[in-house]
């Protein structure tokens, strides 16, 4: 009985079972976004946000940029707004900082920040000191943009990281991003920011995917400049970096983690105004440090950060001395095996935690 | 019956491998012995006279020149070559099809002048006196190149020529201080 009224029963249930059903779904794929795109984005956002936004470089118009990041810009809003200029970086960086000065809102777009040498005079000079000279008179909303630091086999004049250089400068705000998220807010905020803001890009991570976040898909997605990020939390040494070895740091971390060793990893993302608060906050939760940065050791960055980690309050919580891992002191050389050698790699870091540690 | 099969043999292999002699006696040559240039007469700025009016090449130079000129010819091929293959890295700035550039210069000046260019540097560097060995060394990043590998393409250095310069413009105050200091 019970069996017959089951079939019965039966089908009315596969009826009300088929009429529930909904298409099979899968989660959503995150967003992956090279950093590239983020910055063509970030840019693209803003140039339509502010007409007063313009772009200026070498070949940033008509063959979309040397590294392919203004790709499409000069198609969308074309020769007044996104213009190639002669190599003359002296001449172009200049009349950048007059029309910030007269009130446009620049982005001077530097080849690489090696170039960035043959106008500093302007980016220093010019731009970064106008405002206080002016007794706050003068403001320069200027952007100057462009990959920096080591690229691949392109020797000791195109090598060089200007992170020390520009962070020296008072009247100069610099960042430094490393995912795609850090490339699109801060170039954002850089846009945005009424002083000059120098944004230390790298070329080998145009290239690279990351996560994008949903917030980050937003047109008023911003990071605010001079605030540092914890990528990764630890507990027995903070490692502290910006850029490309923010990357070598979280594949350290990862190493190491299956050892035991919990690292917290810190990406600076602002060179200037530096994030101290953060790194001391960290310091006095893990009691040892190391910085990482792909630039020669003298008066780098990672020497500005061990000097204010002396000179303030976390000072008392170290348990060992700060360490700074750093670039070959050379001048960038050509061969592969040396190249590879005078930047920092995954073993280096995992070296100079292992010391720092005593283990 | 074998023995003479061999002679015959040998005589046919050596006669195959040995060299047509072509001597040709300087008296009843059929070649020209040097060839003239009409020069495109110029405008002159601020100079009382301009480069002459014809120029006379003689067979050895013009075959030394063309020796030359093939030699960076095939020097800036291999370069290409090995570049796709990517055995030469970063940036690999060529000039086959300029050899004449480079050649021309060095023929009109002597070792003991300077000279300095900007990253286009093979050619002028192979006519500046480094062997093909020591720039193919330093374009592949080895120990026997002319900077011992440490500068590649675009900075190779010889005796009176101061490079290969990365930076576009840098050459031109560099070369006017060295060609001033050489004046004294």
């Amino acid at each position: 009985m019970a069996a017959v009224s089951g079939l019965v029963r039966r089908p009315l249930r596969q009826v009300s079972g088929l009429l529930k059903r909904r298409f099979h779904r899968t989660a959503p794929a995150a967003l992956q976004v090279t950093v590239r795109d983020a910055i063509n984005q970030g840019m693209d956002e803003e140039l339509e946000r502010d007409e007063k936004v313009f772009l200026l470089g070498e070949e940033v118009a008509q063959y979309d940029g040397a590294y392919k990041v203004s790709r499409g810009l000069w198609k969308k809003y074309g020769d007044k707004r996104i213009i190639d200029t002669p190599i003359s970086e002296m001449g172009f960086a200049g009349i950048a900082v007059g029309a910030a000065m007269a009130g446009l809102r620049p982005i001077c777009e530097f080849m690489t920040f090696n170039f960035s040498m043959q106008a500093i005079d302007q980016v220093i000079n010019s731009a970064a000191k106008t405002y206080y000279m002016s007794g706050g008179l003068q403001p320069v909303p200027i952007v100057f943009r462009g990959p920096n630091g080591a690229s691949a086999g392109v020797a000791a004049q195109h090598s060089q990281c200007f992170a020390a250089w520009y962070g020296h400068c008072p009247g100069l705000k610099v960042v430094s991003p490393w995912s795609s998220e850090d490339a699109k807010g801060l170039i954002k905020s850089a846009i945005r920011d009424n002083n000059p803001v120098v944004v230390l890009e790298n070329e080998l991570m145009y290239g690279v995917p990351f996560e994008f976040p949903a917030e980050a898909q937003s047109k008023d997605f911003l990071i605010p400049i001079g605030k540092a990020k914890i990528e990764r939390q630890g507990t027995h040494i903070t490692v502290v970096s910006h850029s490309r070895p923010v990357g070598h740091c979280i594949e350290a971390a990862t190493v190491l983690s299956k050892e035991g060793i919990e690292c917290e990893v810190i990406n600076m993302r602002t060179i200037r105004p530096m994030d101290i608060e953060t790194i001391e906050a960290s310091v006095m939760k893990t009691n040892h440090l190391i910085t990482v940065e792909g630039g020669w050791p003298q008066f780098g960055v990672g020497a500005e950060i061990c000097a204010r980690i002396m000179e303030g309050p976390a000072f008392n919580f170290l348990d060992a001395p700060a360490v700074r891992v750093t670039g070959a002191d050379v001048p960038m050389p050509y061969a592969k095996i040396l190249e590879d050698n005078s930047v920092p790699q995954v073993k280096d870091i995992i070296f100079a935690i292992k010391k720092i540690l005593n283990i | 019956m074998r023995k003479m099969l061999a002679a015959v043999l040998s005589r046919v292999v050596s006669a195959a491998a040995r060299k047509p002699a072509r001597p040709v006696p300087a008296a009843s040559c059929t070649y020209c012995s040097d060839a003239t240039f009409e020069i495109p007469k110029c405008d002159l700025y601020r100079l009382e006279e301009g480069p002459p009016g014809s120029a006379a090449l003689a067979r050895q130079d013009g075959l030394r020149y063309y020796r030359a000129m093939l030699a960076v010819r095939r020097l800036e091929l291999k370069a290409d070559q090995l570049y796709k293959q990517k055995l030469i890295r970063g940036f690999c700035h060529l000039c086959d099809g300029q050899e004449a550039c480079c050649v021309g210069l060095e023929a009109a000046i002597a070792p003991s002048d300077h000279v300095i260019t900007s990253y286009r540097a093979h050619g002028v560097g192979y006519t500046r006196g480094l062997s093909a060995r020591a720039i193919l060394a330093e374009l592949t990043g080895r120990r026997g190149g002319c900077a011992k590998g440490k500068g590649g393409s675009m900075h190779l250095y010889a005796r009176n020529f101061y490079g290969g310069n990365g930076i576009v413009g840098a050459q031109g105050p560099l070369g006017d201080c060295v060609h001033m200091c050489g004046m004294e």
